[in-house]
């Protein structure tokens, strides 16, 4: 075990992606043996299951990826989620009612992405606010604009093939997962922040002891904000990838896409305390996370029992985060 | 001389990397006070958590009251009459004496607690010890070292045999640390085993029977107090003799530049009307009591901490200080007094804590330059002579001396020409104590200015070229080394406002 543990690729990549990796094997091969047997006469050993899983995958990983800056910081975001909904609604609006031409609506929709960051970061960093009660504030905040600003009404982004639909290319071009690439892509340009930069070593650094590091002559505030700023651009990113998946958005949800990107980050190897964390881990974390919600509806059973699941994911992960701690101290 | 209460013999202890004690022997008897001395990083504390449970050790055998005994954690330990009185107080503030003595057992009455019995079991407590507090006075209200005297009241409630004190007197006053000295006279008269562990060469001479000494994880010898001299002990610990001789005459040159100047400073109570002078290349002692407001003062100047009014000269120029981060760009540096909250961030490698105050200067760009920042890193932890098996070492795994000469590679590296070293040698060993003095006597020669708050009477005398004595927030006092005795600042470190003399 400890010979496998110190080969250079299980290094480079970290032991416990490599475990998340055969945990994905598993499940599609746990996946694939029971849903004809659940479901009969369905399948899962068709490409368009991991297309679809794939679809979920690139919305979560955005949001994840986003949120792993500020649980790098030791903070949390409960606002993602709502946001990201917000932000499609909002530009959604935009495009279909008031014909605001399609690249002006994804770039308002990162904006929205944005302002609500920088709501969160100013009243953490500068203000002293628990992250955990300006973010649930936030989230309320953000369904209330979704509803007010669309009236209460769902919007539909075009279908394919209409025009003004080309951000469909985003998320797939034919079958070509396209979003896989491009979330690969800003999952590395993620990493290469939080490890290269100046930036990313002033957030881990925070996360493991912010009154050190402010003594040190460095404007804490200023970073610390610069995580949920970055947090909420990929939640307007995220958005994009939802309507480029889904095209249709209501107003007044998105909360339990909270859970699962924090899940999917978790779940990676980001310590809830702070100071460290992993980007390929989080885009691991939404690829299991996706499968799974893949895997419950293709066996037919509700996408309910994805929420039971995922709390029980959350509770496994921060144990095992907590508990790794503890031993190494 | 008593019997043989507890033996530890051949204790081994492995961390990844570091072999922390091989071979350790300790034997503690009934009614006598066993010193346990040796430099920081030496192992005394690691063999004190092997014994209590909190690590498991790898070799050896711990006999108590003739059994083997293993255990699994302090509990158990506490259950069978070995307790530990930590260096740091684990006291609940709001709770009070009583409430936080009895804690996890208190006395019950039916489903209700009963406060009268706490109480009253707590004073019959504190009269066997001699100790005045009230029971039903609130925690955080109390001094640190009453606070103290009430984790000992805790300890021995437990019925303890055996007592470990591990550096009690860190945080206390002279009052205070004789009182504590009664009270370990005391228990080691009810025929107690004591283990007191201190780096204060004075303390052990006076308190203490018999002296076991470790080096790099190793026990080294056992001596019989009043039979040996300080530097035998020293010796033992170092394998050197180190001579603490106060300074005589100032270094610095009567025409040497003024390059801080602090006018009428305040910060809440504890800062009052500060104004000094600070030279270039002097180490200005300030001295003073406990809660004199000199690390408040220092903050505040630092802009760690908001200031009411003040001006703040650089080498003659009017500077606004209001956060850490102006301090630094004006070139001073603070090395706090609690290292592991203020100083260092533990969980991060050597690397990334010493280029922290001045990261963009090892930057590409938005990018880090790692190899420079490496380089850098790796020259000054050679000069500073860091004990660590490599830069990418996590500073949480080095010992407490080497944490410290990790926080002032951090401001060399940021080019601080003012350093304010606050108890620069706070539960350091007296090796690296010494090394860090050399430092800071190479410091000043390179032309840099050196602040140093310290409580060491010792210290004071012996590194500074001017002292600045404040009590209760205010100045009281400033003397030239040269005409500078123990008992003058003494007199100016209890000269209260209004000039009457403190007790």
């Amino acid at each position: 075990m400890n010979k496998f543990k110190n080969l250079p690729v299980v290094r480079a990549i970290g032991f416990n992606r490599v475990v998340l990796i055969g945990v994905i094997l598993l499940m599609y091969l746990v996946f694939a043996l029971l849903t004809p047997v659940l479901h009969s006469g369905a399948t899962f050993l068709k490409y368009d299951r991991i297309l679809s899983a794939l679809n979920y995958a690139y919305f979560i990983g955005f949001l994840g990826l986003g949120v792993t800056f500020v649980i790098a910081t030791g903070g949390i975001d409960f606002s993602i989620g709502p946001v990201m909904f917000t932000a499609a609604l909002v530009s959604g609006y935009c495009l279909t009612q008031y014909h605001v031409p399609l690249w002006l609506c994804l770039i308002l929709s990162i904006v929205i992405g944005v302002l609500f960051g920088i709501i969160n970061g100013y009243f953490v960093a500068y203000r002293f606010l628990p992250s955990f009660i300006t973010s649930l504030a936030c989230m309320q905040i953000a369904k209330g604009v979704g509803s007010v600003f669309t009236k209460t009404q769902s919007v539909t982004w075009p279908t394919e093939g209409n025009e003004n639909a080309w951000f469909h290319y985003l998320v797939r071009w034919g079958d070509v997962p396209v979003g896989f690439i491009l979330l690969c892509l800003v999952a590395a340009i993620c990493a290469v922040v939080l490890n290269k930069t100046k930036a990313g070593r002033y957030i881990l650094c925070i996360g493991s002891n912010k009154e050190a590091v402010r003594l040190s002559g460095v404007n804490t505030k200023k970073w610390e904000m610069l995580a949920y700023i970055i947090c909420g651009l990929l939640a307007g990113v995220a958005a994009i990838f939802y309507v480029g998946a889904y095209t249709t958005v209501q107003p007044g949800l998105g909360d339990t896409f909270n859970n699962e990107a924090i899940a999917a980050c978790v779940m990676g190897g980001t310590s809830m305390a702070g100071g460290l964390a992993s980007m390929l881990g989080t885009v691991i974390g939404a690829l299991i996370i996706a499968l799974m919600q893949e895997g419950i509806l293709a066996m037919g059973f509700t996408i309910s029992y994805q929420y039971v699941i995922t709390g029980i994911i959350v509770l496994i992960a921060v144990t095992a985060d907590t508990l790794s701690r503890k031993r190494k101290n | 001389m008593g019997d043989v209460i507890l033996t530890m013999k051949g204790i081994d202890k492995r961390f990844p990397g570091v072999q922390a004690l091989s071979g350790v022997n300790l034997e503690i008897r009934k009614g006598e006070v066993l010193a346990l001395m040796g430099e920081n990083g030496a192992g005394k504390s690691t063999l004190m958590k092997v014994l209590t449970g909190i690590y498991k050790k790898d070799a050896g055998t711990i006999t108590y009251e003739g059994r083997e005994v293993e255990y699994n954690n302090p509990r158990e330990a506490q259950e069978d009459g070995i307790v530990i009185v930590h260096q740091e107080l684990n006291m609940m503030g709001h709770l009070t004496v009583a409430q936080n003595i009895f804690i996890g057992r208190e006395p019950k009455n039916g489903f209700l607690i009963d406060d009268a019995k706490m109480n009253s079991d707590t004073r019959k407590l504190f009269q066997q010890l001699n100790i005045d507090i009230n029971p039903k006075e609130t925690m955080s209200k109390l001094t640190v070292g009453k606070q103290q005297m009430c984790e000992i009241a805790k300890a021995i409630s437990h019925k303890a045999k055996v007592i470990i004190f591990d550096e009690p007197s860190a945080a206390l006053t002279e009052s205070e640390i004789e009182q504590l000295f009664k009270i370990i006279r005391n228990l080691r008269d009810q025929q107690l085993g004591i283990v007191y562990i201190s780096h204060r060469m004075d303390e052990i001479k006076k308190i203490t029977d018999r002296v076991t000494v470790m080096r790099d994880g190793c026990y080294v010898g056992t001596l019989i107090t009043k039979d040996c001299t300080k530097d035998d002990i020293i010796n033992m610990m170092v394998g050197r003799v180190i001579y603490e001789t106060p300074k005589t005459e100032s270094h610095v040159p009567p025409d040497a530049p003024v390059v801080l100047k602090v006018e009428h400073l305040n910060a809440g109570r504890m800062v009052q009307d500060v104004s000094f002078e600070l030279h270039k290349g002097e180490i200005l002692g300030f001295s003073g009591l406990m809660g004199a407001g000199r690390t408040e003062m220092a903050r505040a100047l630092f802009g760690a901490d908001p200031k009411d009014s003040g001006d703040i000269y650089i080498k003659g120029e009017k500077v606004e200080i209001h956060t850490p981060e102006d301090a630094v760009r004006h070139g001073i540096g603070y090395l706090s007094e609690d290292r592991k909250r203020f100083g260092i961030v533990l969980k991060k490698s050597i690397t990334e804590n010493a280029t922290l105050t001045c990261l963009p200067r090892y930057c590409k760009g938005v990018f880090i330059d790692k190899n420079k920042e490496k380089q850098v890193t790796k020259q000054y932890v050679d000069t500073l002579r860091i004990k660590t098996p490599g830069i990418d070492q996590l500073v949480m795994n080095l010992s407490g001396g080497n944490q410290q000469k990790v926080v002032i590679e951090k401001w060399l590296i940021g080019d601080s020409d003012i350093l304010i070293f606050d108890e620069p040698t706070r539960g350091i060993d007296v090796g690296a104590k010494q090394e860090i003095y050399e430092l800071m006597n190479r410091l000043v020669d390179e032309g840099k200015s050196i602040i140093m708050i310290s409580s060491e009477m010792a210290e004071i005398t012996r590194m500074s070229d001017r002292i600045i004595v404040m009590c209760e927030g205010r100045i009281t006092g400033e003397l030239d080394i040269k005409e500078t005795s123990q008992e003058q600042i003494m007199h100016y470190a209890t000269l209260r406002a209004g000039g009457s003399d403190n007790e």
